[in-house]
């Protein structure tokens, strides 16, 4: 029993030594990164623990002293709001990737041309991103401004909480379509995306991220290393500087 | 303070909504509460589990739970689609998982009033030749009155307060499903939409001491009632 103990806690001891060997690293980042971000820290020699959420909870948190070593968020006008709270030193800060927004259907839809989407949602919502605080939601009004289709749609959105919970409405088939990131749309096999957004018709979509400790800034060197790069480019994010 | 057009919409949906869920939500709860409290049968601890259920789960996989069943692609959802109800993403929604979350408290104030009263009381007014219906309405009610105003108080409380069920059931569609819970929490979204928050969050607490302050002054009346009858 005693040896058995031991084993235990010199395996426990061994492992958390192995993953050490860089200082361990808190990452407060938006949630539409949960699945490359945990993909990347697997290829990184140091214990990084992850705390997702929405951008502006996040960037709350950071302001009221959470412990984030770093903090990478879906909207730079967060990112604007904690440098005016003096929380983040501008050259802290940096353009990791970038993303593009895309309307999708079930899987295997027909490609969607704009004209006919209201025709397409019949008694049906469109789904995607509550309007003024998220910040995929208020791309995709962008969007649907610039192609004049707002004023006819606007009653009818399911607006969700976060663009995941848009995805997860497509997904289910409880609305035929939904606004969301082209990242998203490759994350689940139940959607297909039928239009792909054109980028110039919305603010583009960046993910600034902030080093907030020395830890921080070793993971987000390795995040804008080439080989980081490869992981963001397999989940269909852009890179930084298009 | 500078309040957008948008708060008092949520302000209105969130009363709106939760006067709906209270008042669909009093007989129900009354007759689930009188089944517990009274009778044997067989099943009546599964029952007792399944009010109490939205009490102890978290309230998204409460949420989760009516958009499988009450979804347009859910069993339920589909059988009042067809008779031209629709729930999702609908106010009639947000009523639906206010009711859900307030029943649970409001089963427990009237089971608790039920079981206080003496059964010798109805046994007496039946005795004296008092039909079932009678006993019921003129014993049993009045005295169980202030069960039924708690219940009541602590089922709209809850309703107003209601935000995980709610926006993971209906979503967050300003002047449809965006109660007042869901517009603070939007507004927390928004770099600077702090004072927008405050607003709504004094709106709240208006509402909530009103609410406390009408149910005391109500429950006076009710024991000032019973008392003098």
């Amino acid at each position: 029993m005693m040896q058995a103990f031991t084993f235990l806690f010199a395996l426990i001891l061994g492992t958390s030594q192995l993953a050490a060997e860089r200082a361990p690293v808190t990452v407060f980042a938006a949630a539409s990164l949960s699945d490359v971000l945990e993909a990347a820290a697997k290829d990184y020699d140091g214990l990084v623990t992850f705390s997702f959420g929405g951008s502006g909870v996040m960037a709350r948190q950071v302001a009221a002293g959470a412990p984030a070593d770093l903090l990478i968020l879906a909207n730079p006008e967060w990112m604007v709001w904690l440098s005016q709270q003096g929380n983040i030193g501008p050259d802290t800060q940096q353009i990791i990737a970038t993303n593009n927004l895309v309307v999708i259907g079930p899987a295997h839809g027909a490609p969607l041309h704009p004209q006919d989407l209201i025709a397409r949602l019949g008694n049906g919502r469109l789904a995607m991103g509550q309007r003024d605080a998220v910040p995929a939601g208020s791309y995709a009004r962008s969007w649907l401004q610039s192609v004049a289709l707002w004023d006819q749609v606007r009653t009818q959105l399911a607006e969700t909480d976060n663009v995941r919970a848009a995805l997860a409405l497509v997904a289910r088939g409880e609305t035929p379509l939904g606004i969301v990131y082209a990242t998203d749309a490759i994350a689940e096999p139940r959607v297909s995306v039928v239009y792909d957004i054109p980028a110039g018709s919305h603010a583009p979509v960046k993910y600034p991220a902030a080093a907030l400790s020395p830890a921080g800034t070793d993971f987000l060197n390795y995040l804008t290393s080439a080989a980081a790069a490869a992981t963001f480019a397999a989940h269909g994010f852009g890179p930084a500087a298009p | 303070m500078n309040v957008d057009a948008a708060a008092w919409d949520a302000l209105r949906l969130s009363l709106w909504v939760a006067c709906w869920a209270t008042v669909l939500a009093i007989p129900l709860a009354l007759w689930v509460a009188w089944l517990l409290a009274r009778k044997e049968f067989w099943g009546k601890s599964a029952l007792n589990a399944l009010v109490h259920l939205p009490l102890v789960l978290p309230p998204v996989v409460t949420g989760y739970l009516l958009l499988t069943l009450f979804g347009r692609t859910g069993p339920l959802g589909r059988a009042l689609e067809s008779i031209g109800l629709s729930v999702a993403f609908h106010w009639t929604g947000a009523v639906i998982a206010a009711l859900v979350m307030g029943f649970p408290l409001m089963v427990r104030a009237m089971r608790l009033a039920i079981e206080a009263v003496d059964p010798k009381l109805e046994e007496a007014a039946a005795t004296l030749g008092a039909p079932c219906w009678a006993v019921f309405g003129r014993v049993t009610l009045p005295l169980i009155a202030p069960g039924i105003l708690a219940g009541a108080v602590m089922g709209f409380a809850k309703a107003m307060g209601e935000f995980g069920a709610t926006i993971t059931f209906v979503a967050n569609i300003p002047g449809q499903t965006q109660t007042l819970p869901s517009a603070i929490w939007s507004a927390l979204q928004i770099p600077g939409g702090e004072g927008q928050a405050i607003a709504m969050v004094v709106m709240a607490c208006i509402v909530a001491l009103g609410a406390v302050v009408l149910s005391e002054a109500l429950a006076r009346r009710v024991a000032a009632k019973i008392s003098g009858a």
